[in-house]
């Protein structure tokens, strides 16, 4: 009995082995060993901010070319740095990292309502019902929608604000997506300024609203005229002009709605 | 109509997830998302069918002629494992896609119990090879059912304002219990 137990489960053992041996040679795909390699240098946290699925995926379409070495976003210039010593081609010059940034000033004190809002405490919900009730109808919620999809742990809420880490944040831009009111959006991280408001309300309306709000004075766009420029009540700024001094425009905005960009 | 008895009772009256509570630690890890239970579910379908009828074949042609019944769990944890793999070089190579789609899930499911209890249950009840097909694939689907189900209503909650110490696995356990007595009622049903 014993004997033949032995004998069943080990020609078995060897049955099963020799099978899975043979089957690995048989179903044996080729694949690029440039693929493992350049998979290596990328972060691998799978974020897909490039628009590959996955760092993996991303891989096999920088070997097939499709992709340039600069298309890892969550990397930044190190990693196209690696690549592109590993691809044997150029890297290219003045890739800045990029960092989310938040276009809305407004704490949880300075926002005013025009009702309670009780509903489901989250931003996309409270988005759709009439402003989460608030006044202004392009600012923040507050119900951190943007922090709660960061993977990185860039984002913490203070005041009823996302407040960016730039150090953690990597672009990735999963919190732009995320905000139901597109007011984060991706900014070069050398860059110290910004304006904190989406509201394309008017002056007026936009006072009643909001006390950080953009007015649409025009202000900025006279002291910083190559840097600012209102458009449709809202002041924009140009992000690629970082070498110019804006502080005059700073200075001189009268809701203060023209930040310095900290951590 | 025999056939269709044994299917029904796998898939609704005995659910094996809901009644009979085996597999219960997939049912919690991967339902959290629509997407991860129905790939774990198409695992579940196409290993549990192919690993039962090995090994009823297995256990009918080689452990009952030389009367070694007792070795049945230690044969058929190497049968199923070895077939897992088997499948996984098979599928890589041939049907990339179905491959992609199963994913992680696939590799996953040599350890999950419901597989080998499917094997022992159909060798337990002593049904012919047809019968076991049978009844592989309502465990299956019963499997599937409820995991697609449960994974609806789990997307529901993390949305909902749940009192912080019910928050995650409480809350999931408590809505698994109201699934399992709303199971509970198919008793009876087409007399079995």
């Amino acid at each position: 009995m014993i004997l033949t137990a032995i004998i069943v489960l080990g020609l078995m053992g060897f049955i099963f082995a020799g099978l899975l041996g043979y089957a690995a040679g048989y179903f044996k795909i080729e694949e690029d060993p440039r693929i493992a390699q350049a998979l290596a240098l990328l972060p691998g946290t799978n974020c897909g901010a490039c628009g590959s699925a996955g760092c993996r995926n991303f891989a096999e379409r920088l070997i097939k070319g499709e992709v340039p070495v600069t298309g890892c976003v969550s990397g930044g210039p190190d990693v196209a740095a690696a690549l592109a010593k590993f691809m044997g081609v150029e890297a290219l010059q003045g890739l800045c990292k990029m960092t989310a940034a938040v276009h809305c000033g407004a704490s949880e004190s300075q926002r005013r309502k025009k009702a309670n809002y009780s509903g489901v405490r989250t931003c996309a919900a409270a988005d759709l019902v009439d402003s989460g009730g608030l006044r202004c109808g392009y600012g923040c919620l507050g119900y951190g929608d943007c922090f709660l999809v960061c993977p990185f742990d860039a984002i913490r809420m203070k005041d009823g604000l996302p407040v960016i880490d730039h150090n953690k944040c990597t672009a990735c831009g999963k919190c732009v997506a995320a905000c139901p009111r597109q007011i984060i959006s991706l900014i070069p991280c050398d860059l110290g300024v910004l304006v904190a408001c989406s509201s394309h309300d008017t002056g007026a309306n936009t006072r009643k609203n909001c006390p950080v709000g953009c007015i649409a004075c025009k202000i900025c766009e006279r002291e910083a005229p190559n840097v600012f420029k209102v458009v449709d009540n809202l002041a924009v700024m140009d992000y690629s002009k970082t070498d110019i001094d804006c502080s005059a425009a700073i200075e001189k905005c009268p809701t203060k709605c023209i930040v310095i960009n900290k951590s | 109509m025999e056939l269709f008895g044994i299917f029904f009772a796998a898939f609704l009256i005995n659910n094996i997830l809901l009644i009979r509570f085996i597999a219960l630690c997939s049912f919690f890890g991967v339902s959290t998302k629509i997407d991860t239970s129905i790939g774990m579910s198409l695992a579940v379908i196409f290993v549990m069918t192919i690993s039962s009828a090995v090994s009823w074949m297995i256990y009918n042609f080689l452990l009952t002629p030389f009367h070694l019944e007792f070795l049945r769990t230690a044969t058929f944890i190497l049968t199923i494992a070895a077939l897992v793999q088997l499948e996984e070089l098979y599928m890589k190579k041939m049907v990339p896609g179905l491959y992609r789609a199963m994913g992680i899930y696939l590799p996953l499911i040599t350890t999950n119990c419901a597989i080998l209890a499917v094997a022992f249950l159909a060798i337990d009840y002593r049904y012919s090879f047809v019968q076991a097909m049978v009844y592989s694939l309502g465990v299956s689907f019963g499997y599937s059912l409820a995991i697609v189900l449960f994974a609806y209503i789990r997307e529901r909650m993390a949305l909902a304002p749940i009192p912080k110490w019910f928050q995650g696995y409480p809350i999931a356990f408590i809505t698994a219990a109201l699934m399992s007595l709303a199971f509970l009622g198919f008793t009876g049903m087409f007399g079995l």
